[in-house]
């Protein structure tokens, strides 16, 4: 059953080494310039606080690079174009749609295309159990799944190690920038793509079991998978730990206000101390505590919300948040702090393989009542 | 001798429709048994039902004693060369034997490469590329290459051409004289399960309507004509399976327990097609089905 | 060694036609005593029949007397039809000639003599059993 599988698989499998194997090529050649620039701008020795500048200074020159020091060097490219911004970029898309991908170009076929064209009714008359057969399909394949994405991933790691090192010093430049709990980056980083791979897979499996047809499966594999990876990060995910509350004063640094089309927003943007907190929500509070709506009038004036027909001012908040702190108002900000990344990242990835494991089981149920 | 395929009340019910009621057989060891009936009427389900790819939806079945697809020593017991040769289009001819070894421990090995030596296939040959005809052979290979006890093979002929059925239905015949094998094969066609065939399961409308040993099942029917008769007024122990009548004559397909004595009926054999139509018409007028469907069979 | 083949039109069982067939073969010559009969399985494959078809045929001329199985070698003529050769029915053959002459000349077409011959030779056999 072992040969079987592999035989079956084995021209997808030459795909994912041929796709894995040229990313590894695009990302060695790359890396060189990448690593002696990580030590010419001083970012590699650099460990204490206050290496930011070095972060920057890193971020900025890579992001200004032309290929290989000169114009001439890279004719692919459009003039100005960046090759890292777009290696890097590349990268964070493989591991974000490699699980997608995998569930569907593995998982979906696995059992439909047996059922499409009938070669179950030659391979359940073998002298292996259904069961038997599934477990090495589904065990064998989705481990291959959970391989490819993880490589990408592994890859991704090693070459944008001094990015993510500048980021998390506090650098800040074009693409090289976000926190770790931004959507993209919390879904490419730490081990949550694995999860991914192996819910998108038993999904696409499922999908095919259920449906019996090939490209039907394929397509409500690829929806279903999308919209839960649009509900996790927006619905899910900020409260999967319970969150930190606080309120922070109303100070530039910690908070923005903003006036758009009419309404007036006052958000958080950072809280002292807790660097590198993932925000979920903030909104005015007076001193006792409770919610305020509607700004006092003297405050509203500086913000000249009076004129309906006004674009987005951010302007003037050296006007309106101290005329505010002075009324006692500050901001309660709900946040997941930075040492909630890795339980987050723990709790989300054993979401999915429950998941996974759950959608598996249920389809050794499904066969197991012999519907085919 | 154990019966190959014991089935007792045995139905199946797909999406509100019965494809099988009621099903009661002993088939017996040592023969060539063909089930016959048209489409629709529930012969791959019956098949199916025996190789354990469907379940029962009421009775039970034992194939060779056992649960069908129990497991691997049962499956390992029964071969079965499903409705069109499923054979995977990617893989050659050798990928296929290797798929045989694989997955049976029983496979023996010599015999199926002396098989596609014997039969000229290509070993390196895709299995998309071949023919029908080679197509069944190759999956006839891999059923008989695990060396079942019972082998049941769906319409394995229905879509050859003359030829290559003919070739299809000697290798069967040489390979039941080599091997103990017992078979079971469904076809609608009966002049191929008229040479072939020494035990006979009738199907239609859902139900097994006759089954039995095919010298007993002849020896036991006959076509009576002579003047033109009420069915009722006929002696006990007779039982019309078929009839028509004109103003003058009536001819009649019997089933009797004894021979046929009176004298104002010329008496014939019935032939093995005779007999099947017979039944499927004795159905068909019950279930007032639409009579294209007898055309079917010719 | 002979070898066999099927009407599937006649209407007869193919073990009769089997045995049919033999038994021609011995009156014609073809077949001699000691002579080996083709292979069951050789048969069931050529044929496209079922082995026990051929068992059967084969059981049956042993019953008279005409073959035995030798197990393991196969099976072998062991009789010879009583009435010789056709040749030795001279004086009947002419008689049946002669009777052929009337028929024509009464009026009746092939068909005709045919029926006419076979219900007569039925009810003559059926009275032989009676």
């Amino acid at each position: 059953m072992i040969w079987l599988t592999w035989r079956q698989f084995r021209a997808q499998a030459v795909t994912a080494v041929a796709a894995l194997a040229l990313f590894a090529i695009l990302l060695a050649v790359t890396h060189p310039q990448l690593a002696s620039l990580d030590v010419s701008t001083g970012l590699a020795g650099c460990h204490s606080g206050g290496c930011g500048r070095a972060a920057n200074a890193f971020l900025g020159a890579l992001s200004n690079l032309t290929p290989f020091g000169g114009p001439q060097a890279f004719r692919l490219l459009p003039d100005g174009a960046n090759l890292y911004v777009i290696v890097y970029t590349v990268g964070i898309l493989f591991i974000l749609i490699a699980p997608a991908i995998t569930g569907v170009f593995w998982g979906a076929p696995l059992i439909a295309r047996e059922l499409e064209t009938g070669t179950v009714r030659l391979t359940w008359n073998q002298s292996v159990t259904r069961a038997r057969w599934l477990t090495v399909k589904l065990a064998l394949t989705g481990a291959a799944a959970m391989a490819v994405t993880e490589g990408f991933g592994l890859l991704q790691a090693w070459w944008a190690a001094p990015i993510s090192r500048a980021v998390d010093l506090g650098g800040s430049v074009s693409v090289f920038s976000g926190s770790r709990f931004s959507p993209l980056n919390f879904a490419t980083g730490g081990i949550a793509p694995l999860g991914y791979a192996a819910f998108g897979f038993a999904l696409g499996v499922t999908a095919g079991l259920l449906i019996r047809r090939t490209v039907p499966a394929m397509a409500l594999t690829l929806a279903i998978f999308v919209a839960v990876q649009v509900v996790m990060p927006l619905w899910i995910r900020p409260h999967l730990l319970p969150a930190n509350q606080t309120t922070v004063a109303l100070a530039a640094g910690h908070a923005t206000f903003s006036h758009i089309g009419g309404a007036t927003a006052i958000t958080a943007t950072a809280v002292p101390g807790q660097a590198g907190a993932w925000i979920l929500s903030s909104g005015p509070v007076d001193a006792a505590g409770r919610a305020v709506s509607t700004l006092p009038a003297a405050c509203a004036q500086a913000a000249g919300s009076g004129t309906p027909a006004s674009g987005p001012t951010a302007g003037s908040p050296g006007d309106v948040l101290p005329c505010l702190a002075s009324h006692g108002i500050r901001e309660a900000v709900s946040y997941q702090p930075a040492s909630h990344y890795w339980p987050l990242q723990l709790t989300e990835t054993g979401i999915f393989l429950a998941l996974a494991l759950g959608l598996a089981g249920f389809c050794f149920w499904w066969l197991d009542r012999r519907r085919a | 001798m154990t019966a190959v395929i014991e089935a007792e009340g045995l139905g199946k019910r797909y999406r509100g429709q019965w494809a099988l009621t009621d099903c009661t057989l002993s088939v017996p060891a040592g023969h060539v048994v063909g089930l016959v009936g048209l489409n629709g009427a529930g012969k791959t389900t019956l098949l199916s039902l025996a190789t354990g790819m469907l379940a029962p939806t009421t009775g039970t079945i034992e194939v060779l004693g056992g649960r069908p697809a129990a497991g691997p020593a049962q499956l390992a017991k029964v071969g079965y060369l499903a409705q069109d040769a499923p054979v995977y289009p990617g893989l050659s001819v050798a990928d296929h034997l290797k798929l045989g070894a694989r997955l049976n421990p029983g496979w023996d090995d010599p015999l199926a490469r002396r098989r596609i030596d014997q039969l000229d296939l290509d070993p390196g040959r895709k299995a998309g590329k071949l023919s029908g005809g080679q197509r069944a052979q190759l999956a006839l290979t891999i059923a008989l290459g695990k060396r079942p006890e019972l082998l049941i093979l769906d319409e394995p002929v229905a879509s050859l051409d003359p030829l290559a059925r003919r070739e299809f239905l000697q290798d069967l015949m040489e390979t039941v004289a080599e091997e103990q094998v017992n078979i079971v094969l469904s076809s609608h066609l009966i002049s191929d399960l008229e040479r072939v065939c020494d035990y006979l399961i009738v199907l239609a409308d859902s139900r097994v309507q006759i089954a039995g040993p095919v010298d007993e099942l002849l020896a036991a029917h006959h076509l009576l004509s002579g003047p033109r008769r009420d069915e009722g007024r006929l002696p006990a122990g007779m039982q019309v399976i078929s009839g028509s009548h004109t103003d003058r004559q009536s001819t009649l397909l019997v089933r009797a327990d004894g021979p046929v004595l009176d004298p104002a009926w010329t008496v014939s054999a019935v032939g093995m097609e005779d007999l099947v139509l017979a039944y499927m018409k004795q159905s068909a007028g019950r279930g007032r089905r639409d009579n294209r469907h007898l055309e079917a069979l010719t | 060694m002979i070898e066999f083949h099927l009407d599937s039109r006649s209407g007869v069982a193919p073990y009769l036609q089997l045995i049919h067939q033999v038994r021609q073969a011995l009156r014609l010559g073809l077949l001699h005593k000691g002579d080996q009969l083709p292979k069951v399985k050789d048969v069931a494959a050529g044929l496209a029949i079922n082995p026990n078809t051929v068992l059967k045929a084969y059981r049956e001329l042993e019953y008279e007397g005409l073959a035995a199985a030798r197990p393991g070698v196969g099976t072998f003529v062991t009789g010879t039809l009583d009435g010789g050769s056709l040749a030795a029915h001279g004086p009947l053959r002419a008689e049946l000639l002669r009777w052929l002459a009337k028929a024509r000349r009464a009026g009746l077409d092939d068909e005709s003599i045919e029926a006419l011959f076979t219900s007569t030779f039925r009810s003559a056999s059926e009275e032989d059993i009676a």
